[in-house]
């Protein structure tokens, strides 16, 4: 089956990144540019897999994950964190909203891969 | 007005540092390096990052991924202190072709850091690109003004003040042993 991944990152530049690289590893890839355009994308998508990056306009990450989460169809939707930043304290603040993992860029593709298949097994 | 005292942060290769103080200076000696210098004309803050070589090596998608994260990091460090993404500005610096043998990285690092902009519609207000010669450019952030003096002659390799600031005013674009790092809570 191949599984549905939500992209959500306000960077073009990162958009066509994750699309190449998770196109080649075999998901099935909807890209969003903000916050906002994931949440309006998200049942279109209805993604196995939610990727989020943090620092974005209109609404960051953490608003994406609390967002996804009061959705009674996403509360056990994986929600994987992929952002240049790697503070503690942002790490909790994801993980107390309901985040599945964090991942620091520069991502690896494989591993990316690996860990999208893992939350979603 | 910067102070006649100003505090120099040397942003050395693969490095970032951003501030709003008037009173700071951002330094860097660029030979084939870029050096992308963001200032949001609103908050009154800027930030400086040094790219060595935008791709990863062997990097079988063609895509330049470590340019990328460090344009992102600098982004991401200027919007941590008030910065807005739609309000910045770039000066470029650097990318010139300091080997004799013309091996192109400069010309590829200018190519890089103008494909990124334009992708992410950030403006370039100015810029100081290719040549042969090696540029010292000094970034005051507050103020958003830059200023270069182009060495003499063409230098062979790559030159980088060694630090002189504490680590606390500049960090690794890309977080030492945190890159790709995967941590499922």
């Amino acid at each position: 089956m191949t599984l549905k991944v939500l992209a959500i990152d306000d960077s073009r530049t990162m958009r066509d990144l994750l699309q190449v690289s998770l196109s080649e590893s075999g998901f099935d890839i909807t890209l969003a540019e903000d916050g906002i355009d994931g949440l309006d994308k998200l049942d279109a998508a209805n993604p196995d897999v939610v990727i989020t990056d943090i620092n974005m306009p209109r609404l960051d990450g953490f608003g994406v994950i609390e967002a996804v989460r009061a959705k009674d169809a996403y509360r056990a939707t994986p929600i994987l964190v992929l952002t240049t930043e790697s503070s503690p304290a942002m790490k909790a603040r994801a993980r107390d909203a309901g985040a599945t993992g964090w991942i620091v860029k520069p991502f690896d593709d494989v591993a990316l891969a690996s860990a999208i298949r893992r939350v979603s097994a | 007005m910067t102070a006649s005292n100003p505090k120099v942060i040397a942003v050395c290769q693969g490095e970032l540092s951003v501030s709003g103080d008037p009173n700071v200076v951002l330094s860097c000696i660029l030979g084939s390096c870029i050096a992308a210098c963001l200032w949001d004309p609103t908050a009154r803050v800027g930030g400086m990052n040094h790219i060595l070589l935008p791709g990863r090596r062997n990097d079988a998608s063609g895509h330049n991924k470590f340019g990328v994260f460090a344009m992102e990091a600098l982004i991401n460090e200027l919007m941590h202190i008030g910065g807005r993404k739609t309000n910045l500005v770039a000066k470029i610096f650097g990318g010139a072709n300091t080997f004799e043998n013309g091996l192109g990285i400069g010309e590829a690092n200018a190519a890089f850091v103008r494909d990124f902009l334009e992708a992410e519609s950030i403006p370039i207000k100015a810029e100081s690109i290719g040549g042969r010669q090696a540029r010292r450019v000094r970034f005051f952030p507050e103020s958003g003004h830059a200023k270069q003096l182009l060495t003499a002659e063409a230098v062979p390799i790559e030159e980088t003040k060694p630090p002189k600031t504490p680590p606390r005013d500049r960090r690794p674009a890309v977080p030492p042993g945190g890159s790709g790092e995967v941590e499922l809570f």
